[in-house]
């Protein structure tokens, strides 16, 4: 059973990418690409060779591979509602977080190493504004770990909504909030980066991997469908129930990440990217509100 | 359900440290008196019924109604839409409200006494520090008075915390809003004509 959470992460994240662009289609009355669209695009990268630029090295070929496998032990640790997550161990949020860290450094690193002056531009802001996006999903774990007593995922979600704590319904709504927030700066979606923009100056993510193709390129589209569904299945697990039985955990699953994914979509259709400088700010705010939940739960809990 | 209100009033606080324009505050504003609102209906349990009405209307017709209203008709005749005189990035800001909270839950706890709970004084102390830090931060008048008002919601909170055992303290709390809120927005509504510049160039 504990394989069976992994499984509709795998699934949720299949179909996650070409749900938002449907709904970003129908919000511009396009006619628009298929849910099996971002499908398509990857079977044809797997089919194309690789090229590398003489300036990179090693790092560079090697580095989205052990991006992508990173987020696949991320997931790992994920409890699908009552049943636990494959790997469980306590302070194991601590270690999601660091591994997902790890990724990215190499990530990083891999568009430093192409030598581009665009791509270290990339690199930077990355740097930046996940060093920033990391202490609101820290500090919003922390206070969890301190309304269950647990540190583990599956312990703080197998306590969570049967604590009897009067106050899970503040954690669970600014929890909502951040980890949905977060997911956008995550996983590079407006309003803080447009997957979709064409001019390398404003880019974050999209100008790191322009010199990456074919195999590699896929591993990396894959990586950040897989992030997406993590933040989904985490926000699902936030607001189920615990003693559900599996039928209407399935549904309610379905329904976070549709909504999910619906709303993700409508923010890129209506809401303009962030000005580049604007971003820190925006990020911050959303480390701000988990901490004000964070002290609250602290005096509350005394 | 007080603290639920309190946090989400908490809330509102971190917001009024990161946004750019000034409708944007007076929305915040007049979401804080909404909240204000329902946190003295639902924590002054002891006060008579007459003065729990009284207080209820006070903080939806004044906070919520009128002093947004008054504010948005200066933004519409001034012309003065966003907080571009910043005298700092609003990423500090933003910065000096996380310490704030935490210096403020410190104050809070050596303060502790039985009458007062630390939630209510910790998200008050906050407030209190929120409006000052916005009319140091900020050049604008309009934002000075924005600040002021996040001020006096902030006394408030502290007059609701206590307001079960002196239940006067929120009368004369209810008494400097009226006040001042009617001099500062009739002052600023008087003197502001619409085809004069004036408040953009308004410093101190």
């Amino acid at each position: 059973m504990r394989l069976l959470g992994f499984l509709f992460l795998i699934v949720s994240a299949l179909l996650i990418p070409g749900f938002i662009l449907r709904i970003k289609s129908i919000a511009a009355g396009r006619k628009g690409p298929g849910i099996w669209q971002p499908y398509r695009d990857i079977a044809i990268l797997f089919a194309k060779g690789q090229v590398f630029s003489n300036t990179s090295g090693l790092i560079f070929q090697i580095a989205p591979a052990i991006n992508l496998s990173c987020i696949i032990a991320a997931a790992m640790l994920l409890p699908f509602g009552r049943y636990g997550s494959l790997i469980s161990f306590d302070g194991d949020f601590v270690y999601f977080l660091y591994i997902l860290a790890l990724g990215r450094f190499f990530s990083i690193i891999s568009a430093l190493d192409t030598g581009s002056s665009f791509e270290g531009m990339g690199a930077s802001r990355e740097a930046l504004f996940s060093m920033l996006a990391e202490p609101a999903f820290f500090i919003l774990f922390a206070a969890l770990a301190i309304v269950t007593g647990h540190t583990s995922f599956s312990g703080i979600f197998s306590e969570y909504t049967i604590s009897g704590d009067h106050n899970i319904l503040i954690m669970t709504l600014i929890g909502v909030f951040v980890l949905f927030q977060s997911s956008l700066v995550e996983t590079c979606r407006v309003p803080v980066d447009d997957p979709k923009t064409h001019l390398e100056l404003t880019m974050i993510h999209e100008v790191m991997i322009l010199d990456n193709s074919g195999f590699d390129k896929a591993l990396i589209h894959i990586s950040t469908y897989l992030k997406q569904a993590i933040y989904g299945l985490l926000i699902y697990n936030l607001i189920t129930p615990f003693k559900l039985n599996l039928v209407f955990q399935i549904i309610i699953f379905v329904l976070v990440q549709a909504l999910y994914a619906i709303t993700a979509g409508l923010i890129e259709s209506f809401r303009a990217r962030n000005k580049m400088n604007r971003n820190p700010k925006f990020i911050l705010t959303i480390s701000a509100v988990a901490w004000i939940a964070f002290v609250i739960i602290l005096i509350l809990k005394k | 359900m007080v603290n639920y209100l309190i946090v989400l009033f908490a809330v509102t606080n971190i917001f009024f440290a990161s946004a750019e324009r000034i409708s944007i505050y007076i929305r915040l504003i007049a979401m804080q008196g909404l909240l204000l609102c329902g946190i003295a209906l639902a924590g002054l349990s002891e006060v008579n019924l007459g003065n729990l009405i009284f207080i209820a209307a006070e903080t939806i017709v004044f906070k919520t109604v009128i002093m947004p209203y008054l504010l948005f008709r200066i933004v519409k005749t001034s012309g003065v839409t966003k907080v571009h005189r910043l005298s700092m990035p609003a990423f500090y800001n933003l910065l000096f409200s996380i310490f704030a909270l935490l210096i403020s839950a410190m104050i809070a706890k050596s303060m502790l006494t039985g009458f007062v709970s630390s939630v209510f004084m910790t998200v008050a102390l906050y407030t209190l520090f929120v409006g000052l830090l916005l009319i140091v931060t900020h050049r604008l008048i309009v934002s000075h008075i924005i600040g002021f008002m996040i001020t006096e919601n902030a006394v408030f909170l502290f007059s609701v915390a206590v307001g079960n055992e002196m239940p006067m303290l929120i009368n004369i709390g209810i008494l400097l809003d009226i006040f001042a809120g009617v001099l500062i927005l009739g002052f600023f509504g008087l003197r502001i004509r619409s085809n004069t510049n004036e408040i953009t160039k308004l410093k101190d």
